[in-house]
């Protein structure tokens, strides 16, 4: 009677254990799918061509992530307020979805090291005759809300102490509103600006210059106590560098001057 | 699987910012309600006017305001108009949107107290001497609006919730604009949202209680 009472008992106890150890990275290879948010109205990071499928910068660099994982990849798209809760309600494993790696974010998430990074320019409408940075005060701007340059471009408006600032939810609703002449001007990321400015869709608007914000490092983040996964993503970042690759996507989505990845004088 | 652990602090540190962000919440809700009142009296009037034009307005207002999506109408407000060059602010835009809603509801309200008004009421009233105009004005409004107050709470907290749909259109000091910006900033979704939809609990519930006991002193029998 006592024996196969503890022979259970050990064996209940291996089986709950055991499995608990999985960590996200092996989740992700067992399950044979990484999914990754991806904002899709951001291009050239992310968008949809003609057949509604998904493409851009994000996502080739994701559908890179899955075939070095050796699993498929799924692109889940996130607009930018929805990353987080994407992520902590387990609907993604992975955001490749130009997340600008702030120290008041990585409380929350774990960031990888920069993948990517964007120059800040400034879009006008032409009506408004703003010509650079500076001639942006007083005037009505906006930027997407949650964004790097939103952040920086609303603190550049209390300090200069008039105007008005307005954050709107998607890339595509600023430029609209840029267009419409309900913003003077828009302080998006270049490569943003640009892709926008040429889809003809926003008559009206130019890119008149540069804003002189920070470099806008963006990151690959996940849960924040996946190390294993973090340590992966980092050697991906690094590895997708070192074979060329992030310069082809660049080359293919971006074109031009590829931005470098490292901050001189310090380890990371 | 629910990974995530609360940062309270944090959250309850912006509770005075949160808390500014609430009166401009009530404030839009208020002043959608006494425009959205007013614009519903008057749709009620071109109603009763047995005037075709007027009534078809009306009728036409009530059936836009109720049979689409209030993100729809403050987008418009917004977008809409910002494509014939008519520019509302984020504030304006909101105001009008929930406004234009708040009326074709009310509007709604008012027709239905008056169906519980007996037309005998305002016949009596015409027997007196009295012009229409002064029937309605003495006997049919007062008991309308009486019948009306209730329902009519009921649309002003719609009104409040709806005011966070503002951040569609840019709004960014209302309680809605305030929560996502903080949000955005710090990724603590859960915090600030869940302390956000307290806030709104409490606006709303506060509104309804007033109300009723509002109700209860000014048509006691």
């Amino acid at each position: 009677m006592r024996i196969p009472v503890l022979a259970f008992g050990l064996l209940a106890a291996t089986a709950l254990t055991s499995p608990a150890q999985a960590d996200k990275l092996d989740d992700i290879i067992s399950s044979g799918t990484l999914r990754c948010a991806v904002v899709l109205d951001f291009p050239p990071m992310g968008s949809r061509d003609d057949s509604n499928n998904p493409i851009g910068f994000d996502v080739d660099y994701c559908n890179d992530l899955a075939k070095a994982l050796g699993v498929t990849a799924e692109i889940v798209e996130t607009p930018f307020p929805e990353r987080i809760p994407a992520l902590m309600s387990g609907r993604v494993d992975v955001g490749v979805a130009s997340t600008s790696d702030t120290l008041e974010r990585a409380k929350t998430v774990g960031m990888s090291i920069p993948y990517f990074a964007f120059e800040m320019a400034v879009t006008a409408n032409e009506k408004s005759g703003i010509k650079s940075f500076d001639e942006m005060k007083g005037k009505v701007v906006g930027a997407t809300a949650g964004t790097f340059e939103a952040i920086a471009l609303e603190a550049q408006v209390k300090a200069w102490g008039e105007g008005e600032f307005r954050p709107y939810q998607t890339q595509a609703d600023v430029f609209l509103a840029l267009s419409q002449g309900q913003l003077d001007a828009t302080v998006s990321t270049s490569t943003v600006a640009q892709a926008n400015v040429k889809t003809g869709k926003f008559p009206g608007i130019a890119v008149v210059g540069k804003a002189p914000f920070d470099v806008d490092y963006v990151a690959l983040f996940t849960n924040r106590e996946e190390y294993g996964l973090i340590n992966y993503l980092n050697l991906f970042v690094n590895q997708q560098v070192r074979t060329g690759r992030y310069a082809e996507l660049y080359e293919k989505w971006v074109g031009g001057e590829l931005p470098d990845l490292s901050v001189k004088g310090v380890y990371r | 699987m629910f990974n995530y652990t609360f940062h309270w602090n944090q959250a309850l540190r912006a509770l005075p910012q949160m808390l500014d962000g609430a009166l401009v919440t009530l404030e839009i809700a208020l002043l959608s309600m006494a425009i959205g009142l007013a614009c519903a009296m008057v749709l009620t009037l071109f109603r009763l006017s047995g005037n075709r034009v007027l009534s078809g307005f009306a009728a036409v207002w009530v059936e836009v305001a109720r049979n689409t999506p209030a993100l729809f109408q403050i987008y418009m407000a917004h977008f809409g108009l910002g494509n014939f060059g008519i520019h509302l602010s984020p504030y304006a835009a909101l105001l009008a949107g929930i406004a234009f809603n708040n009326a074709g509801y009310l509007a709604e309200n008012f027709r239905g107290a008056l169906k519980a008004i007996p037309d005998t009421q305002a016949r009596a009233g015409r027997s007196l001497g009295m012009s229409s105009l002064q029937a309605f004005r003495y006997i049919v409004m007062p008991q309308m609006l009486r019948i009306a107050f209730l329902p009519a709470t009921n649309q002003m907290v719609w009104a409040i919730l709806m005011t966070s749909l503002g951040v569609t259109v840019g709004m960014n000091t209302d309680l809605a604009g305030i929560t996502q910006e903080l949000n955005a900033r710090s990724f603590r979704t859960f915090e600030f949202f869940a302390l956000a939809a307290v806030i709104y609990y409490v606006i709303a519930k506060a509104v309804t209680l007033a109300a009723r006991a509002f109700a209860s002193r000014m048509f006691r029998y």
